[in-house]
């Protein structure tokens, strides 16, 4: 146990306790603007911090190889069943049905498929012929596929698509048919080019009307704010209405003050109005004054919440914690023996990262507004323990870095 | 455990994606560095342009005094039961609307008095200036606040809310002297970037409430709303206290006043007092009048509706915005441009009863004529025919010259919002008027104060005020306001010719004996009576204008006073017996001693 403890990472734990500190913080500053309901959702987060980390602990003393072995699958299936159910008699919330009583199996499906893919190309016991090549390919694709395409079905699709870094990564680094992966990269990265061209080409001022027209038409921009009218969809379109709008209120945010652009307009506020030292704890006028719209303050856009109140330094001290967060991943992962445990502690990094970058990056206007919450720090508790699971993982891989007898 | 991959491999993956890692948290740092350092002034300014409301508090109007700092107007604290919306806000505006009307409803029933808003009303309150107070009570009575503050807390949400409204403490007294104030209903423009609301301000309607109404109005205030996305207030901050306005001093001597509004009383008619040394007005009254309280806070329809149909125009002011014939006072000046042609003071006329000009016949008084009369005699028994054949000797021009010497035919120049010029006819005039050439009959009547001359009594004051002193003044209402005196371009010894004549107006035997009589100083008049109309419309206005010196026999306090004084009294039967024993009686609170101390001195 004395070697387990001096094999701890203390530096991921203690910017994670960190995190979950600043997170509680956050959601009772804005929870406190909102109604007397969710005053309190700060003691909840707070609970659910203990039980994650009780799992943490678990997952972390524990050592990963006598539980992914024969654990990935069932919890595999688990997910899959879940997301199935889900579907059936799930509760709706904000657009889509992704309740089940008390959780959101999407995100338990997040790390369960990490943990099965780690399993299928990190050991032994899943092998099959062609792992590596076109084939292991297809298996991977199916594997994370099916998962995906339900939590798209429930919908929503920020959350399927923060998996596909981790999946990327994962089966780049399992050496996944490689030059396929990255050409298919490279096929993705000029489609959501052509795309931001197109819906530029239509939305710029002066475009021609004609134009405008049948991009928005084979886009599938739907209904037209300008005209207010609902606009005939090409059949095929690759968008849906909302997300035609959000790609242009994130080309042109100015267009659309107080429609499609509200959000990120006051997202915009609240981050720069908070300075360089920010307005101090509970002062931030954009959430209290509920300019800050109340349904995304907590989750998708409580990273505002906490610049303006903590300011930049306040938002490069959180930057610092998850990058210590996500690069000790990484470095467990360089040092880890087996190559399970190396897929595994970068898929969770990854999964962490990508949820930060889009997170932050989309309140300041680097990337469309997603509805994806910023880890630890939204309210959030599936996500919670999900994350703290992961970590716990990666601490195990840390800790157990060589077969302890 | 074996892998398929060397450690080396392994080891560039991690790196590559711990590079992936660092770029992607530079890119958010960078990115943020530029929203928070560089963009926060912007941004700050966009969230203040949003969440900030700035509103103009009325300034303190300041108050209207009289010559010895009695309180002619003043502000007086009313108290409104207000509503604060952001206590009932409801997550609909229908439901914070009908939040509204309960709570209003649950407050009648405790204040027991029926709340004049509507529905529409708290709607477009809501819309428009949801971040102000709702004024449910405008100015409500003691009572009701009693039964509010003891309610207070049964009734979240309500407030109470002091503003001043004017008030007159003399009531009608020179109610049209002062004027009276409206609320400005000031429209905040489109292009106003300063303030998103304006307290409406007390701005002066008429009088010198309207005159002097920059002066009074004071600086107003300001101050700031912080306000939430739906546009309640959360908080309110003063930054600018605002500032009571100078107080108003008036040269109006309250008793004097006082006296000419009891003499007015049930007359249509208007008095001006004047000091005709340094042209401060000592009083000035119409009649009828009105009570400027009636308008505040906001005058009646009905009423305002009521006082314009009335025929005899209550809110007119004839001291100086009507003009009159001013009959027989006119004559002192035809006589002095009759002396400046030459006409001998001492030589002798024989009035027949009428004076004759071609087929015009203009009459006398006395039927039966005034027999011999020299310029003494003539003013003093006010002949016409006299004075219509000084007027057509001396010609057209000298008397109007004359006239416009006296200040007639062109404003007096008075610090007040009304000061009409009046006309003195002539050939042009007349030609442009009525297309019509100036016959001589022109010059008799105008010889006569009659046709077409029109004066108001403050330049009738005036005159008389110059008659006595040789000089002429411009008349002023503000203390200390002050303006030179312009002596008259006529001879010593016309003037004193003249006021021989006027002295022996209010001799015992004068037209104008009962202007005088038992006044304790030194007075000379002169009476009018101005006909008008034919035939069934045919009336008098009496006129009778006066000045006077205190002498020993005086008030202590009024011995080295000088008045002059001209009071127009419409539908009266005669200068000397309608207008001269009112004249007589304000003279006598000027200079008499009070009839107590008299009693005690004998």
């Amino acid at each position: 146990m004395i070697r387990k403890l001096l094999r701890f990472n203390w530096l991921s734990f203690g910017a994670m306790i960190a995190l979950v500190v600043i997170g509680t913080l956050t959601i009772k500053s804005a929870g406190g603007a909102r109604d007397v309901f969710f005053h309190d959702k700060w003691i909840d987060n707070l609970q659910t911090a203990v039980f994650g980390l009780a799992i943490y602990a678990v997952l972390a003393f524990v050592d990963y190889r006598r539980y992914l072995s024969w654990l990935s699958l069932p919890a595999y299936v688990g997910a899959v069943l879940l997301l199935v159910l889900v579907l059936l008699v799930g509760s709706s919330q904000m657009g889509g049905k992704r309740w089940l009583w008390f959780f959101q199996p999407s995100e338990v499906a997040k790390l369960c498929v990490l943990a099965f893919l780690s399993q299928v190309f990190g050991s032994e016991e899943f092998s099959f012929r062609g792992r590596f090549g076109f084939r292991g390919f297809l298996v991977a694709a199916g594997l994370a596929g099916l998962p995906a395409l339900l939590i798209l079905m429930e919908p929503d699709l920020g959350t399927t698509l923060a998996l596909v870094p981790a999946v990327i990564v994962i089966l780049l680094v399992a050496g996944v048919w490689r030059k396929g992966i990255v050409t298919m990269m490279g096929v993705g990265v000029l489609l959501a080019a052509t795309l931001l061209g197109s819906v530029y080409e239509a939305e710029k001022p002066g475009a021609a009307e004609k134009t405008r027209q049948s991009i928005r038409y084979y886009l599938g921009a739907g209904d037209d704010r300008r005209t207010e009218t609902q606009e005939k969809r090409f059949a095929l379109a690759p968008l849906k209405p909302h997300q035609y709008g959000r790609i242009q209120t994130f080309l042109f945010p100015e267009g659309d003050r107080t429609g499609g652009s509200y959000n990120y307009l006051q997202a915009r506020i609240a981050i720069a109005s908070g300075g360089v030292w920010g307005k101090g704890f509970g002062k931030g006028e954009t959430n209290h004054l509920k300019y800050l719209p109340q349904s995304v303050s907590m989750n998708d856009f409580i990273f505002c919440v906490y610049a303006e109140e903590q300011g930049y330094m306040g938002s490069l001290a959180l930057l610092g914690l998850f990058a210590v967060l996500c690069l000790s991943g990484v470095w467990t992962a360089g040092t880890a023996t087996d190559l399970r445990g190396r897929l595994m502690a970068l898929g969770v990094s990854t999964l962490i990262f990508a949820h930060v970058y889009v997170n932050i990056a989309m309140s300041i206007g680097l990337v469309p507004i997603t509805g994806l919450p910023l880890p630890f720090i939204s309210s959030g508790r599936t996500f919670l323990v999900i994350v703290m699971a992961g970590l716990g993982i990666v601490q195990s891989i840390s800790i157990h870095r060589e077969e302890l007898r | 455990m074996k892998t398929e991959e060397s450690p080396f491999s392994a080891l560039i993956a991690c790196g590559l994606v711990a590079l992936i890692f660092v770029l992607g948290f530079t890119v958010l740092a960078v990115r943020l560095r530029e929203e928070q350092v560089d963009n926060t002034a912007v941004r700050t300014f966009e969230m203040e342009r949003q969440s900030k409301r700035r509103v103009q508090t009325a300034g303190i109007r300041g108050r209207i005094l009289a010559r010895h700092g009695e309180v002619l107007a003043c502000n007086v604290p009313a108290s409104s039961i207000v509503l604060n919306a952001e206590a009932f806000a409801k997550k609909s505006w229908g439901g914070t609307a009908a939040e509204i009307t309960n709570a209003i409803a649950r407050a009648e029933k405790v204040l027991g008095r029926k709340s004049p808003l509507t529905i529409r009303d708290i709607a477009r309150h809501l819309t428009n200036e949801v971040s102000r107070p709702l004024v449910v009570w405008r100015n409500v009575d003691e009572d009701t606040l009693a039964r509010f503050a003891e309610h207070e807390l049964d009734l979240p949400g309500f407030d109470y809310e002091e503003r001043l409204e004017r008030h007159y403490p003399q009531g009608l007294l020179a109610a049209h002297l002062l004027g009276y104030v409206g609320r400005e209903h000031a429209k905040t423009e489109a292009g106003d970037r300063k303030f998103h609301f304006k307290e409406n301000e007390l701005s002066g309607r008429t009088g010198l409430e309207s005159y002097y109404n920059s002066f009074l109005r004071g600086m107003p205030g300001e101050s700031e709303l912080l306000v939430d996305a739906r546009g309640f207030r959360r908080a309110e901050r003063t930054i600018v206290e605002p500032c009571a306005g100078p107080d108003l001093r008036l040269t109006l001597d309250l008793p004097i006043q006082r006296e000419v509004e009891r003499q007015l009383r049930g007359h249509c008619g208007a008095c001006v007092v004047l000091d005709p040394r340094d042209g401060s007005v000592l009083a000035m009254a119409s009649a009828p009048t009105f009570d400027p309280n009636e308008f505040v806070p906001v005058l009646k329809a009905d009423l305002y509706a009521r006082y314009l149909k009335d025929s005899r125009k209550p809110l007119l002011n004839r001291a100086c915005a009507e003009g009159y014939a001013p009959g027989s006072t006119f004559k002192p000046i035809t006589a002095l441009a009759g002396l400046s042609v030459g006409l001998n003071p001492a030589e002798e006329y024989e009035c027949t009863g009428a004076y004759y000009l071609g087929k015009f016949r203009i009459r006398c008084a006395r039927t039966w004529g005034h027999g011999e009369l020299d310029l003494r005699t003539a003013l003093k028994e006010s002949c016409n025919a006299y004075f219509c054949r000084t007027g057509c000797m001396a010609g057209t021009n000298a008397v109007m010259t004359m006239a416009r010497t006296f200040g007639l035919g062109s404003a007096t120049g008075l610090d007040f919002v009304s000061d009409y010029r009046g006309i003195v006819p002539d050939d042009t005039w007349k030609r442009n008027t009525y297309s019509e050439r100036w016959y001589p009959g022109d010059l008799a009547q105008m010889s006569i104060g009659q046709g077409m001359l029109l004066v108001t009594p403050l330049q009738m004051a005036r005159v008389i005020g110059a008659l006595g002193t040789g000089r002429l003044v411009r008349p002023h209402l503000k203390e200390g306001l002050s303006f030179d005196s312009v002596p008259l371009s006529v001879p010593k010894d016309h003037l004193a010719a003249v006021r021989q004549g006027l002295r022996a107006v209010v001799s015992r035997t004068g037209t104008g004996h009962r202007g005088a009589d038992g006044v304790e100083a030194e007075v000379m008049g002169k009476t009018g009576t101005a006909e008008l109309g034919r035939g069934a419309t045919r009336r008098k206005n009496t006129w009778f204008v006066a000045y006077a010196k205190g002498t020993e026999a005086s008030r202590p306090d009024a011995q080295d006073r000088e008045v002059a004084i001209a009071m127009v009294i419409e539908r009266g039967e005669s200068g000397g017996g309608t207008t001269a024993p009112k004249v007589c009686a304000v003279l006598k609170t000027v200079f008499n001693r009070p009839p107590a101390e008299k009693g005690g001195a004998e």
